[in-house]
């Protein structure tokens, strides 16, 4: 008895929706990502047990470990920071300003800087890294 | 004359493009950290440099170098010994004028001390006090 095999198909795997998949998830990865502004600044954060996660401010103000005093990415000196921070205030609801300083930065250079977002209105954030307790 | 033979299209193989561009994806997605700024919201008052304006009931913390001298009688403190001496105080129980805490550090305290201390003091509900040195009225 003679059976007639079947002719196989050969197996297509459709991979066009493949494409579609990668290009949607560049996208979206393009649009919710969120650049580190200040990565030519040099600096080392403070670390404590004491600190927890918090959201990102828009108004940031750094001082590196050279003593140079940064607002928003931007080189800042001190005695036009108040001024500087109140402009940017007027934009924002928000009135938290996320203050990074270096860890052995003295007290004669960042004492200023505290009272000038003080006196600038501004609720202060302040950065440093989680210490495991 | 007879037609030219049409030339059979060039199909270039673009299923394997896919794979690769899936593959630097997942690869991003698993190395990829996010960096998510850590630290305390505070809301400092100002309070005078001169000692004498400041209110007994306040708690003082001195920072010299690398010491910290607690209180009135000026303990000397490690930062863990702060850390509970300040949740002593139990400031969640007090009203905010009496959870004012000043720090006065000299001009040679590092950052890294002073953030540790205005930290412990955030910890423990106490409201931190900034001094003003200079003559610069507040508005």
């Amino acid at each position: 008895m003679s059976v007639r095999r079947k002719k196989r198909m050969p197996a297509k795997v459709p991979t066009t929706s493949m494409a579609d998949i990668a290009f949607l998830l560049i996208i979206f990865f393009m649009v919710t990502s969120n650049f580190v502004k200040e990565g030519h600044i040099e600096l080392t954060q403070p670390r404590s047990p004491d600190i927890d996660a918090m959201k990102e401010a828009h108004i940031s103000v750094t001082l590196d470990k050279n003593g140079d005093l940064w607002l928003q990415g931007k080189p800042c000196p001190v005695a036009v920071l108040e001024e500087g921070v109140k402009a940017l205030l007027l934009e924002q609801s928000d009135k938290t300003v996320m203050l990074k300083i270096d860890k052995d930065t003295r007290q004669e250079s960042y004492g200023p800087v505290f009272l000038a977002l003080s006196r600038a209105g501004a609720e202060l954030a302040l950065i440093g890294e989680k210490e495991k307790e | 004359m007879p037609l030219p033979k049409p030339k059979p299209l060039f199909e270039p193989e673009l299923s394997s493009f896919s794979d690769i561009a899936l593959l630097l994806i997942i690869f991003f997605i698993l190395t990829t950290t996010f960096i998510v700024p850590a630290g305390n919201k505070i809301e400092p008052p100002a309070a005078s440099a001169d000692p004498s304006n400041a209110e007994e009931k306040q708690l003082t913390i001195a920072l010299t170098g690398q010491e910290i001298l607690y209180g009135p009688r000026a303990e000397r403190l490690s930062i863990e010994e702060l850390r509970a001496a300040l949740l002593e105080q139990n400031f969640r129980a007090k009203p905010p004028s009496r959870r004012i805490v000043i720090v006065n550090p000299t001009p040679d305290v590092p950052y890294e001390l002073y953030f540790d201390v205005v930290m412990a003091i955030h910890r423990a509900d106490g409201i931190l006090a900034l001094i003003e040195e200079d003559e610069k009225p507040r508005k």
